[in-house]
């Protein structure tokens, strides 16, 4: 362990100057992986909290790992084949090409622009590298996602200046714009399931194109409240397992990683805005609207974005009450796109990047608020 | 009188408090007086190397205000003047001998009863006590041109390993009433002095002043986070503070006519052998209190206490402010794989490591940054650690795009960087809040 540590330490001075300095942002990132940097205090608290970005960001693909092997294992499932293991593996193997590829592109940038402006490579990477895959078919192209990580790398967080200072969520706007342009890839009905030539329309589809009322459909379909539940339906790789999903909300929620402001108000404006719409239903007797309100929870992309994308630190309201405000506005956005928008069966992703847009903005009334008290105290 | 229960913010739970004993200091061979002590204070010399001096003599003045005196705290040499970066005096060392005291006007409780504003001003100011007074905004020497508003005492121990007030004013309840009449001439408001229930029995017979009792973990002792429950401090406000150590001090001086020289101070830390309170001169020699062999590089001497003290050696001594010295392990170099251990040991505000599950169990805490320094990244844990309506993040962020106006609409003057220790504590981006505070402080400074 010595020889390793000592080999790093000189590497570390090999890279630092000289024609490999590129790979410097890349190195620092191992090196401290390996080992901690080991740096004392100088100024301020003389002792610091054990928990860095490392720790961090570790702990949300910790909490993804039960949507990995759910998905995987449903991948194999919806393609037909047999036995737990070897579903398991079919998917594992479908969904590994999508993560290297990811990881790999994506650290690319990563390390061209942690040179360009001087810091080691982020941690945040590693939980969008993780998250981006789980959020799409198991049939994308490579090509589209490799794409995909450099649009959302660069455009989403890059140009304004890297991990911290991102306006939109990294991993939603990579997704979004393999949505927009090339919509036949990642919607519709033929790329849910991992074999040429086979269809399966999602949940969402299925009760968006009813004819009668949506429960029906979905009964008929074969997708009842519980195969939704569990994940065994066709959909994006993540998304689909409901319970997978909320172990790791409760390792998010019980580490304190994630803000259960974000996730209790975006399920809660979802459930809200879901029984309004299915209250004023009136005399529409198919489609979305026919939906109660607690199906709209487990179906779709709504519970993985709502753990895991919307509770994005960097990209959701930073101020207590505005993550409420945010986590609502997200929660009757998806509701009322599902329900009225009929393109797009799915809200999810669009209603996150909108609650993204205006998280400043919301933050900046709850800042003024502040200011306001202030102001006022004593008069 | 106010009861504030905070439930804001977070008690480290480190090893290494000091038993409740008070000892005498075994020797005292040097001391000094240090003029970083007092951030932003230049000072006008009045001795020089080789010079005697008496407990009480002058050694400066500050320069901008040489009303304001500084006195030595025992007798000796001035064995050096110690210079640093462009010549700045950083402190006056003295060898001690034996005691020798200049002498000042003594003065009965019924004689401070009856001083004018003016003259209590005037005695303090000559008495070279005055720097123990400091004002808010801004953290420094009082102002003596203006009235504060009011003076806020914290008689509130919550800092970690803090040193406990009523074994520093050890038993002195005579001179504590004195300096509270004394301090009574100079502010046409209050004085406040919170108390917590630990503290509230040695404080019970004190009149003239306001009490409040404050509970609830660390900041709750910190009198900006008292400020802002009794009564926010806003743009043109003013108010002095000061310990209930100076205070007893203060009457001491007043009853006696000689400058009191002495203080005790608590020994803390997992490092040192022997914890206990030490009296002791002002301004003492570290390794004259602390009978633990200190090795550099091994262990951290730091005189306060480990959120907000400042970092000594054994040759170093105690700050002016300062109540503790607190001796904790160095960082011991790199750990394999930091990031992914279960954290048995590893001391955390977060639930990331299985310590959690033994919350009261002390862990001895080194100097580890335990990571590098990243972006803001807002889970709303800051605000967890400050228990006043301020938003630290957004400060902070006013401050690094220097907009004074939004640092003062966000409330630079409620805060320091005490107030906001916690938030570097726990942050793991590495952000130092202190710094950042500290540059907004000066750069309010500055506008004003």
């Amino acid at each position: 362990m010595k020889f390793l540590e000592r080999f790093l330490n000189n590497m570390d001075k090999t890279l630092s100057e000289g024609p490999f300095k590129v790979f410097h942002p890349m190195f620092g990132a191992i090196n401290t992986m390996l080992f901690t940097p080991g740096h004392g205090t100088t100024t301020g608290p003389h002792i610091r909290d054990s928990i860095d970005m490392k720790r961090f960001m570790g702990i949300v693909i910790f909490a993804l790992i039960p949507s990995i092997l759910v998905g995987s294992y449903n991948i194999g499932a919806q393609a037909g084949v047999e036995g737990l293991f070897a579903a398991f593996m079919f998917g594992f193997l479908k969904l590994l090409p999508i993560i290297v590829v990811t990881y790999a592109v994506g650290l690319g940038w990563e390390m061209i622009f942690g040179h360009i402006n001087g810091h080691d490579i982020h941690e945040g990477f590693l939980v969008t590298g993780i998250l981006l895959p789980l959020t799409l078919p198991p049939t994308i192209p490579l090509w589209q996602v490799a794409v995909a990580v450099s649009f959302g790398t660069v455009i989403g967080k890059e140009v304004f200046g890297g991990t911290g200072m991102n306006l939109l969520n990294p991993a939603l706007t990579a997704r979004a714009f393999l949505f927009f342009t090339y919509p036949g890839d990642i919607s519709g009905d033929s790329v849910w399931v991992a074999l040429d030539g086979f269809t399966g329309a999602t949940p969402l589809a299925v009760a968006a194109s009813s004819t009668g009322s949506a429960v029906d459909a979905l009964n008929t379909a074969g997708f009842s409240l519980s195969t939704m539940f569990f994940g065994f339906t066709s959909g994006s790789i993540g998304e689909t397992s409901t319970i997978a999903i909320l172990i790791g909300a409760v390792i998010l929620l019980f580490t304190g990683v994630a803000s259960w402001r974000v996730m209790l108000a975006t399920v809660l404006g979802a459930y809200g805005m879901a029984l309004i719409v299915q209250f004023f239903g009136g005399d529409v007797v198919s489609g979305m609207r026919t939906l109660p309100a607690h199906y709209h929870l487990v179906m779709g992309g709504f519970m993985f974005g709502a753990v895991f994308m919307t509770t994005d630190p960097v990209s959701a309201a930073g101020t207590n009450a505005g993550k409420w405000v945010y986590g609502i506005l997200i929660g009757v956005m998806v509701i009322l796109i599902r329900a009225f928008n009929p393109a797009y069966p799915e809200g999810m992703m669009l209603a996150i990047l909108f609650g993204n847009v205006f998280s400043p903005l919301i933050d900046h009334f709850v800042v003024q608020a502040n200011i306001k008290r202030r102001l006022n105290y004593g008069k | 009188m106010g009861v504030f229960k905070l439930n804001k913010g977070y008690d480290i739970p480190l090893q290494g408090s000091a038993e409740r004993r008070v000892e005498n200091s075994p020797k005292t061979t040097a001391i000094a007086v240090q003029p970083i002590d007092f951030p932003g204070m230049r000072p006008g010399m009045k001795v020089d190397n080789g010079d005697t001096v008496k407990r009480g003599t002058v050694l400066f003045v500050d320069k901008q205000r040489p009303e304001i005196s500084f006195r030595s705290p025992a007798a000796g040499t001035v064995r050096e003047v110690v210079r640093g970066d462009r010549r700045a005096i950083q402190r006056v060392i003295i060898d001690v001998s034996a005691d020798t005291s200049e002498s000042f006007t003594s003065f009965s409780k019924t004689q401070v009863a009856d001083f004018t504003a003016d003259k209590a001003k005037g005695i303090l100011l000559a008495s070279g006590l005055w720097s123990a007074l400091r004002q808010r905004p801004f953290n420094k020497i009082a102002d003596f041109t203006k009235t504060p508003k009011a003076i806020y005492i914290s008689a509130v121990d919550t800092a970690p390993l803090q040193a406990e007030t009523d074994m520093l004013l050890d038993g002195r309840v005579q001179d504590f009433q004195l300096g509270i009449d004394f301090l009574s001439k100079l502010t046409e408001g209050k004085i406040h002095l919170s108390t917590s229930s630990s503290t509230e029995s040695f404080f019970s017979k004190i009149t003239g002043v306001e009490a409040h009792q404050f509970s609830g973990p660390h900041p709750a002792g910190n009198v900006g986070v008292q400020i802002h429950h009794i009564d926010r401090l806003l743009a043109g406000d003013m108010v002095w503070y000061i310990s209930p150590r100076h205070i007893a001090q203060i009457g001491s001086f007043l009853s006696k006519g000689e400058y009191p020289g002495s203080k005790v101070v608590a020994l803390t830390g997992s490092e040192l052998i022997n914890r206990h309170y030490a009296k002791a001169t002002e301004g003492a020699l570290v390794s004259d209190l602390v009978n633990t062999p200190i090795a550099r590089g091994k262990q951290r001497v730091i005189s306060g206490n480990v959120l907000t003290g400042k970092q000594t050696k054994a040759d170093g001594f105690v700050g002016f402010y300062d109540d503790m010295i607190t001796v904790i392990p160095e960082v011991a170099g790199r750990r394999f794989m930091g990031w992914v251990q279960l954290g048995l040991n590893s001391n955390s505000f977060w639930r990331l490591f299985l310590s959690k599950f033994t919350p009261k169990r002390k862990l001895a805490v080194t100097t580890d940054m335990n990571g590098e320094e990243r972006a803001f990244v807002s889970t709303g844990e800051y605000e967890k650690v400050v228990p006043m309506d301020v938003l630290p993040v957004h400060l902070c962020k006013a401050i690094l795009v220097e907009d004074i106006e939004l640092m003062e609409q966000l409330g630079i003057y409620e805060v320091s960087a005490e107030d906001l220790a916690l938030c570097s504590y726990i942050c793991p981006s590495k952000i130092e809040f202190g710094d950042i505070i500290e540059k907004g402080i000066l750069a309010m400074e500055k506008e004003v």
